[in-house]
């Protein structure tokens, strides 16, 4: 749907600004991913990659913000292609706050608060392991343009959110047994949120998918 | 509560695009194939509007042989622009020159169908065709001032359909056109100076003047501002935002921006037909028809 135009240069920036959210996207997949290998290994050498690494997420997403207006002020887009530099804009947004819960993952560990046990390193895992999935099937589905694998990235958020809301519960019953670990609790209470958020970014990610996909279907069903 | 062999992938240099990814699949490549396979010929939104002005039904145009116009049915709603887009050749100008008969003056031309004007017939055999262009008034996309002083190229329409009964009448009325059309502080000391020697922002300006010196109903516009610069151009655009509040307006314009700028109505033609029409600000964000989306996106024209 972004390409087709009359003016090759249009396709080429609308093309080029697709690429870069794509970029930002893998980027940010690898924050994500390296932060909670960090935290469930408490390796701060990892931890303090992910955080160095926030400037380039920032930068990214500046130049993707720089990128958009250019596009709108010099092509005065209308219609999909409005809405799909409209879309790649939420995109971004939402990669941006990805990366800012990578970095909260990892300033825990950099704070050397206190180690999580076994149990919660290992629900941690597993939780992150649901929201990279979420979050790589996302930008698969942007990179293909698919409603269908978008649509798919929604239905299984819901997986995400009953072993977040599982995890909880089991840290709060390791809480009670241990009051001396509150504060460990806590900040692994933040953590799995944190994982949990990727989970709804990624969603939202698929949203913006789904709303360029229902809108292209629309517009062809007519006779 | 060191753990063993992590699951989650280890440290490394962040890939410059997620593993895998096909940044060019073919069904980008192959260009907006998900709209192929939409036909013409029935018109997408509603044509008519509760307040009508002008009313067609079933308009037909032919040049001789060449079918210009195909069974376009539209309102021109009160106190609204209604936009014409199209490429060029689509029949869009055609289809203003129908609403105040300006067709007629073109040998071979045969125009069928209905056209009502406040619910009578243009075509009737009764009707005084100078009467009807004087109630239907036409801007071009050429300033067309005639060869007089400022004031009397105000002056020649009411002057000629016999609208005021002294000169003081006539003052005022040329006064207060050029002060509706935004001319007026410009001009008031040269009044008797030609018209052809203003900007030709000032005398597309005069020629809206002298349009609605004679109070038309309906003030059609073809492509008025195809000739000015960016300025001219937006004066023009405000003063026409001001004169709907007055008139209805028809607009033939080939910038989807002034278009969306100054409509509250679109209609895109393609090909002699009426593809789609409907409220601007859903035409331009929501077109429901494929050769539309093409056509405001910019992949074909």
């Amino acid at each position: 749907m972004l390409e087709g135009h009359i003016s090759k240069a249009f396709d080429g920036d609308l093309a080029a600004l697709h690429i870069r959210v794509l970029e930002m996207g893998g980027l940010v997949l690898d924050q994500v991913r390296q932060a909670a290998a960090a935290y469930s290994d408490w390796d701060s050498r990892i931890s303090q990659l992910v955080c160095d690494r926030e400037a380039q997420v920032l930068r990214y997403a500046g130049s993707i913000y720089d990128d958009q207006v250019a596009l709108i002020a010099r092509r005065n887009p209308v219609a999909s292609d409005l809405r799909a530099i409209i879309a790649l804009a939420k995109v971004g947004a939402e990669l941006d706050r990805a990366g800012a819960e990578a970095r909260k993952i990892a300033r825990t560990v950099l704070q050397q608060s206190g180690r999580p046990g076994r149990g919660t390193s290992s629900d941690a895992r597993h939780l992150a392991n649901l929201a990279i999935t979420l979050l790589r099937l996302a930008l698969e589905a942007l990179d293909r343009l698919d409603a269908e694998e978008a649509e798919q990235v929604i239905d299984r958020d819901q997986d995400l959110d009953a072993e977040y809301a599982a995890g909880l519960r089991r840290l709060l019953t390791r809480a009670m047994e241990n009051p001396a670990q509150l504060e460990v609790t806590v900040e692994a209470a933040f953590t799995l949120k944190s994982l949990e958020r990727v989970g709804d970014h990624a969603c939202n990610i698929a949203g913006q998918i789904s709303a360029m996909a229902v809108h292209l279907s629309r517009t062809s069903r007519v006779p | 509560m060191n753990e063993s062999s992590p699951s989650i992938a280890p440290t490394g240099p962040a890939p410059a695009v997620v593993a895998g990814m096909n940044l060019r699949p073919a069904a980008r490549a192959a260009g907006p194939s998900h709209l192929e396979g939409t036909p013409i010929g029935q018109t997408i939104g509603t044509v008519t509007v509760v307040d009508p002005v002008f009313s067609c039904r079933d308009v037909n145009v032919h040049y001789g042989a060449k079918h210009a116009i195909k069974n376009v049915s539209l309102d021109v709603g009160k106190r609204q622009v209604l936009a014409m887009i199209g490429p060029s050749g689509c029949g869009k100008s055609t289809f203003l020159r129908c609403l105040n008969r300006m067709n007629d003056t073109i040998a071979g031309a045969r125009v069928t169908g209905q056209i009502l004007l406040d619910g009578q017939d243009i075509h009737d055999p009764q009707r005084d065709v100078v009467q009807l262009r004087a109630r239907v008034g036409m801007v071009f996309q050429k300033p067309n001032p005639f060869p007089k002083s400022i004031y009397d190229n105000v002056a020649f329409g009411p002057r000629l359909h016999g609208l005021v009964r002294s000169r003081s009448d006539l003052d005022e009325l040329v006064c207060t056109s050029l002060q509706r059309a935004g001319l007026w502080d410009e001009v008031k000391d040269r009044l008797t100076q030609s018209g052809t020697g203003l900007s030709g922002g000032q005398q597309q300006r005069l020629c809206i003047a002298r349009t609605i010196a004679v109070k038309p109903h309906v003030i059609l516009m073809d492509e008025p501002c195809s000739a000015l610069d960016p300025i001219a151009t937006a004066r023009i655009e405000d003063l026409i935002d001001e004169l709907k509040e007055s008139f209805a307006i028809a607009i033939v314009t080939h910038s989807m921006q002034q278009a969306a700028r100054v409509s509250q109505r679109t209609a895109y033609f393609h090909m002699g037909s009426l593809v789609e029409v409907g409220e601007t600000d859903r035409i331009f964000t929501n077109p429901r028809h494929r050769l539309t989306e093409d056509y405001i996106t910019g992949r074909f024209g």
